[in-house]
């Protein structure tokens, strides 16, 4: 009961995080992804873009493009607008604009493998098989299984005009000319000069620096296991050498049409599941 | 601040709306459309099935298969369990069990541009043309359109088998077998002549005589124009005489792939000849 009164409380003076609840507003701006798929590196890229006054860092990052589910709902309804939002739910009517980003599920698994061992959400010595199993069947996070993801906001987005696909793979090649793309989607006016700083201020290595320094500051980090760091490779293609060939089989046999229609080469046989060209046409045509 | 602090108190005594917030509980089984789809009738069918000796109607349907969208928290925790639901709601990870209703859109357009006209949520001046337009862009209601309903729900679940797709044409061509699915996919043992007692009971004529008796007693129909009823034709196809020709050909236009895999007949044949969409048959085990 006291508890409840807390609650209440808070949530009469706005202290809450409001999740799921929140108000949203007709010019918000969503960053949207499955879990471990670089949003948290968007996020950076982003704030330092919009903000090149003040360097974001794990301790200002739920300020500056807020999570629901971390940030107070005060500090939201404070927020300057429009609002740049992070969130990793499965489609939502609701998001007027969405930047959604898409990762390879072969490097999503392997990532969510270890960052599941820092949390100690799993054993340190897991087998990645089981957890495969899991990743599949959705069962590692609550916003669904990757296909379940991606596959809600690509059939109901995909050709909307206020929606901006972001391949993470792309973003590792040449993050400048994919941080344009969200220049030209948002309208914003930033030269090419800002762009190169946003990239430089969010790079690998000096996310690495802050999150050593602030870890603690930070949700996503506080009280998991320092041996393992949040920023981890931050490459692309790593499956290659740590997914066993029976695992990269399953992932491609749940998820080949997806995966085939976003570029992301199948290397296994399963001719049941390729995709063919018509569901790729399909996929693409939407309703805006 | 008054109305939040009259929020704080309903929320500790659990007064608030549950609204998309409430806990979801894993034997929880939904009842999922888009609206005007035929939602109330199969909460009609449902309830009769399930409880033979009380008299269901427009005012107690929310009790007996009860909305979260328009009911206490406190209310939902305290139902027995397993719970059935209604929802509008588009793909909701936390609905493990769901019978996902779908209507050809070119008749749920006509469907809730009445309704729209009953409730006063459009003028009364808007011609039919302007709001398939509008129902087109997802701008009729706060559920995203028809397309982004049913392709978040059949791109995330068809083919699992906690997901049941009924089409309402099939369910009012044979009501007692689709009913007999929805009944297998539920659980409940009953004989053909319980399945029929409940088909009869939720017939177009019966809720339309209930409907005159209790519509101030409905969420639905409280307070809306009582020259327009709430239950309408209750057939399929009503749209070829009422939808403008031009209407009709902008709505396959738009969403031609999801008719096609549904099974919707085109105006326009040459958008017929589109294979299914590989991501609708990818539903994933649970």
């Amino acid at each position: 009961m006291i508890k409840r009164l807390t609650a209440a409380l808070k949530r009469a003076v706005g202290l809450h995080r409001p999740g799921r609840s929140l108000v949203i507003l007709p010019d918000d701006i969503f960053l949207v992804s499955f879990p471990k798929s670089g949003n948290t590196w968007t996020r950076f890229l982003l704030a330092n873009l919009t903000h090149p006054e003040q360097p974001a860092t794990f301790a200002n990052i739920d300020r500056l493009i807020p999570d629901p589910s971390a940030t107070r709902k005060r500090d939201l309804d404070r927020m300057p607008r429009p609002r740049i939002i992070k969130s990793h739910e499965c489609f939502d009517p609701r998001y007027p604009r969405v930047i959604y980003i898409v990762r390879d599920p072969r490097d999503v698994v392997i990532s969510q493998y270890h960052y599941h061992r820092k949390l100690r959400k799993i054993e340190n010595d897991s087998p990645l098989e089981k957890f495969v199993t899991r990743f599949l069947a959705g069962e590692t996070c609550p916003h669904g299984s990757w296909g379940q993801n991606v596959s809600t906001w690509l059939t109901t987005r995909e050709r909307d005009s206020h929606f901006l696909l972001l391949r993470y793979e792309d973003m590792v090649e040449n993050p400048s000319r994919e941080l344009a793309k969200v220049v030209a989607f948002l309208n914003l006016s930033v030269g090419s000069e800002q762009i190169a700083l946003a990239v430089e201020r969010s790079s690998a290595d000096r996310m690495r620096k802050l999150e050593k320094d602030q870890a603690e500051l930070q949700g996503l980090t506080r009280g998991s296991r320092k041996d393992l760091s949040f920023v981890r490779a931050a490459a692309s293609g790593g499956w290659r050498s740590e997914l066993p060939a029976s695992l990269v089989g399953r992932i491609e046999n749940a998820w080949g049409p997806i995966m085939q229609h976003l570029g992301y080469e199948v290397t296994s046989q399963s001719p049941s599941r390729t995709g063919s060209d018509e569901s790729r046409g399909i996929l693409s045509t939407s309703p805006r | 601040m008054l109305g939040q602090f009259k929020y704080a108190i309903q929320y500790v005594l659990g007064l608030d709306q549950a609204g998309r917030n409430f806990t979801v509980f894993p034997d929880d089984t939904f009842l999922v459309s888009y609206p005007k789809s035929g939602n109330t009738w199969v909460r009609f069918l449902l309830a009769n099935l399930i409880y033979p000796n009380q008299a269901v109607g427009f005012a107690n349907i929310n009790r007996l298969l009860p909305a979260p969208g328009v009911l206490s928290k406190r209310f939902l925790r305290k139902l027995p369990r397993p719970r059935i639901l209604k929802s509008h709601e588009t793909f909701d990870v936390r609905f493990r069990k769901v019978i996902y209703l779908v209507r050809d859109p070119r008749d749920v357009a006509v469907s809730e541009y009445h309704f729209d006209l009953k409730k006063r949520y459009i003028a009364p001046d808007v011609s039919l043309e302007q709001f398939v337009k509008l129902f087109i862009a997802g701008q009729t209601c706060s559920y995203g359109s028809w397309w982004e309903h049913v392709a978040s729900w059949t791109a995330a679940r068809q083919g699992n088998p906690a997901f049941l797709l009924v089409r309402y044409e099939d369910l009012l061509a044979d009501s007692i077998g689709e009913t007999s699915k929805i009944a297998e996919f539920l659980g409940i043992q009953c004989d053909q002549e319980r399945l029929r007692t409940a088909v009869e009971r939720s017939s177009a004529d019966k809720m339309r005589k209930l409907e005159k008796q209790q519509a101030d007693q409905w969420t639905g129909t409280r307070n809306t124009r009582k020259d327009i009823p709430f239950v309408r034709a209750a057939k399929s196809g009503g749209w070829k005489e009422t939808l403008p020709r031009s209407s009709a050909e902008e709505i396959e236009f738009a969403w031609f792939p999801l008719l096609n895999f549904l099974g919707y007949e085109l105006q326009n044949a040459h958008l017929n000849n589109t294979a299914i969409p590989a991501w609708v048959r990818s539903g994933e085990p649970l």
